[in-house]
């Protein structure tokens, strides 16, 4: 039975670690890892490793979704200042 | 090995992974709703686990989970609120059944624990579980938009 | 006046500590008197802490 329980985790992580590398969009991709971040939680209490597990909790549900979605952000409003600028010199004399 | 990891591998297989299957496809509002349930569900399986390894200890675990888990959310929320806002994703059902699955963990496990210090812990967890993720899925179907200043 | 706003803070502070020392002797595993006076400290500390956003909440 205990075998069970650790097989069952395995598939778990190793279909949401398929799925995280197969999305393309980095916010559909951070709730993917989220998930992620919870299954190998699971993962790591069956193998007996609770400690490992609170880490991987505290990173992995909250903190990786939150820099990732933060650094998308930045990115896009960075990106529509530089359009933006590029536009107003166009139209400028 | 014994009735408790059995239910955890249930709800493993069954909860944890129809929220996988979730997540891996289709709109945005089905990503977010999937990814609140899976720690709305793993929550019950890691007290399930401590249950089942006999191992008090492990619920530490569980606890943050319920506390984290609707944090995670919660931040979906607010920094996809754009995104969201054009069709906010309301899933009752899935989330009642997650929340009531919740209490239902918890109830039996408290039944297992008996009287003590134990009981109130785990009575916390249960209320913070099952609180913070009708909060949480709440706050993801837009019903907290007032106080947002952007 | 002075006098009972500052009776009303640190009535607030107490009312504050009572369920957090309460929390921390839930979540703690074994009970021992090192084990209260760090969580008397703690549960101090996170009072004045609580009552410090209940007035940010709050707009006061």
């Amino acid at each position: 039975m205990t075998e069970t329980v650790i097989v069952v985790a395995l598939l778990l992580v190793a279909v949401a670690a398929t799925a995280a590398v197969a999305v393309r969009d980095p916010v559909r991709q951070s709730l993917v890892l989220a998930v992620l971040g919870v299954v190998l939680a699971v993962l790591f209490t069956v193998l007996q490793a609770p400690d490992v597990g609170l880490s991987q909790l505290a990173v992995g549900s909250a903190l990786t979704p939150l820099l990732l979605l933060l650094t998308v952000r930045k990115a896009k409003r960075r990106g529509r200042r530089a359009e933006r600028g590029r536009s107003a010199g166009g139209d400028g004399p | 090995m014994n009735g408790w990891i059995l239910a955890a591998v249930l709800v493993l297989v069954t909860g944890v992974g129809a929220t996988l299957w979730g997540v891996a496809g289709g709109p945005l509002r089905r990503r977010a709703t999937a990814q609140n349930l899976c720690t709305a569900l793993a929550c019950p399986v890691l007290l399930l686990l401590a249950q089942g390894y006999g191992r008090p200890a492990y619920v530490d675990l569980a606890l943050v989970l319920a506390v984290l888990g609707p944090v995670g959310t919660l931040v979906f929320a607010r920094l996809l609120a754009d995104e969201l806002a054009d069709d906010p994703p309301h899933a009752r059902g899935p989330t009642w059944t997650a929340a009531a699955l919740g209490a239902a963990v918890v109830g039996a496990v408290a039944v297992a624990t008996g009287p003590g210090r134990a009981l109130v812990k785990l009575l916390v967890i249960g209320v913070l579980l099952v609180g913070g993720n009708l909060i949480a899925s709440r706050a993801l179907a837009g019903g907290m938009q007032e106080g947002r200043g952007d | 006046m002075k006098g009972r706003r500052t009776l009303l803070a640190l009535a607030e502070v107490a009312a504050w500590w009572v369920p957090l020392a309460a929390l921390w002797l839930v979540l703690i595993s074994t009970v021992d008197p090192l084990e209260l006076a760090v969580g008397a400290g703690a549960s101090a500390l996170t009072a004045f802490v609580a009552r410090g956003a209940r007035r940010a909440v709050s707009g006061r």
